[in-house]
């Protein structure tokens, strides 16, 4: 009976269409990066990496269907820890030539 | 009677509490990568130049080629599940041994773009490497650690998905038995994510 309450029964269309998505998140961003974009470029290729890892995340490890609340503040909860590391190394990197 | 009854209660499985447990190592990967990634970005903000020039050395069209195979497995792995919950054995082995294909493809590739660089003499510690500038030298360390970590994890993987072929093939995986699968369907997805950022950042922005 639990398997019944947590198990998933997506559909291969479903994960056919988020593999298309992917497939074509992949060419965008590789044409993007061909342009020349200089920063811009930075930005656009990693929000599109960030989109294709909800992608991943969404349909094919199946978090859109998990129902306890677990599941859903596992990811929300790494990144803001990852968030803190990321401030932390660049207040550092980005100060320390200022100390001579 | 009590004899039947320990061995019924052998039989409770914790679906939940193995897929959690899943997820935390996973959490676990995360934070280890994304360590790394704060690393190539500290020594990018420190040497852009030199991370640009190293990164126009690398092969896009291999790179991009090795994105879609990665992404194409994911796809085989979550229809395997999902065939595996049908109780469509045959076609969820047939998919996973797609899989594994997929994976190999994904080394081989791997193989190839390391051998190459390898022959032009670059690699960690070489005189040719050791002759440039700190921050190609720093790209360049970058890109076979943090590279090789990923295949290692692809190589796992692959060890892993074989050991599931082998428990389909005989039976201790099937359509209420699948948490085994559907844990390492998990991995192999998390490694594809590792992947959608470490192409991007080595390939494509330079």
């Amino acid at each position: 009976m639990e398997l019944e309450e947590t198990s998933h029964h997506t559909r291969n269309r479903t994960y056919l269409l988020a593999w298309l998505g992917l497939v074509i998140l992949t060419g965008t961003t590789v044409s993007l990066a061909g342009m020349g974009l200089g920063r811009l470029a930075i930005l656009s290729v990693l929000l599109i990496a960030g989109t294709k890892s909800a992608l991943v995340l969404t349909y094919f490890m199946h978090l859109r269907s998990e129902r306890m609340l677990i599941f859903k503040v596992i990811i929300p909860l790494v990144l803001a820890v990852f968030l803190v590391f990321i401030i932390l190394t660049f207040s550092d990197v980005a100060f320390r030539g200022g100390v001579k | 009677m009590g004899e039947a009854k320990e061995r019924v209660s052998e039989e409770v499985r914790d679906y939940t509490g193995a897929k959690l447990g899943m997820w935390l190592f996973l959490l676990s990967e995360i934070l280890l990568f994304g360590g790394i990634f704060i690393l190539y970005s500290a020594y990018r903000y420190k040497n852009p130049v030199e991370f640009h020039h190293a990164s126009q050395e690398l092969d896009v069209v291999l790179g991009t080629l090795n994105t879609l195979i990665l992404l194409t497995s994911s796809l085989t792995m979550a229809i395997s599940i999902s065939a595996i919950q049908k109780g469509q054995a045959k076609l969820s082995g047939w998919l996973l041994a797609a899989t594994i294909i997929l994976g190999l493809l994904f080394l081989m590739n791997k193989g190839i773009e390391w051998g190459a660089k390898i022959h032009y003499g670059i690699y960690p510690g070489s005189p040719a490497l050791l002759s440039r500038a700190k921050g190609e030298i720093l790209f360049f360390g970058l890109y076979y650690v943090m590279t090789g970590l990923h295949g290692l994890h692809v190589l796992v993987g692959v060890c892993v998905l074989v050991v599931m072929l082998i428990l389909l093939r005989r039976g201790k995986i099937g359509p209420t038995r699948f948490v085994s699968l559907e844990n390492s369907g998990l991995y192999w997805h998390l490694v594809d994510i590792v992947w959608i950022f470490l192409f991007p950042l080595f390939y494509l922005i330079t």
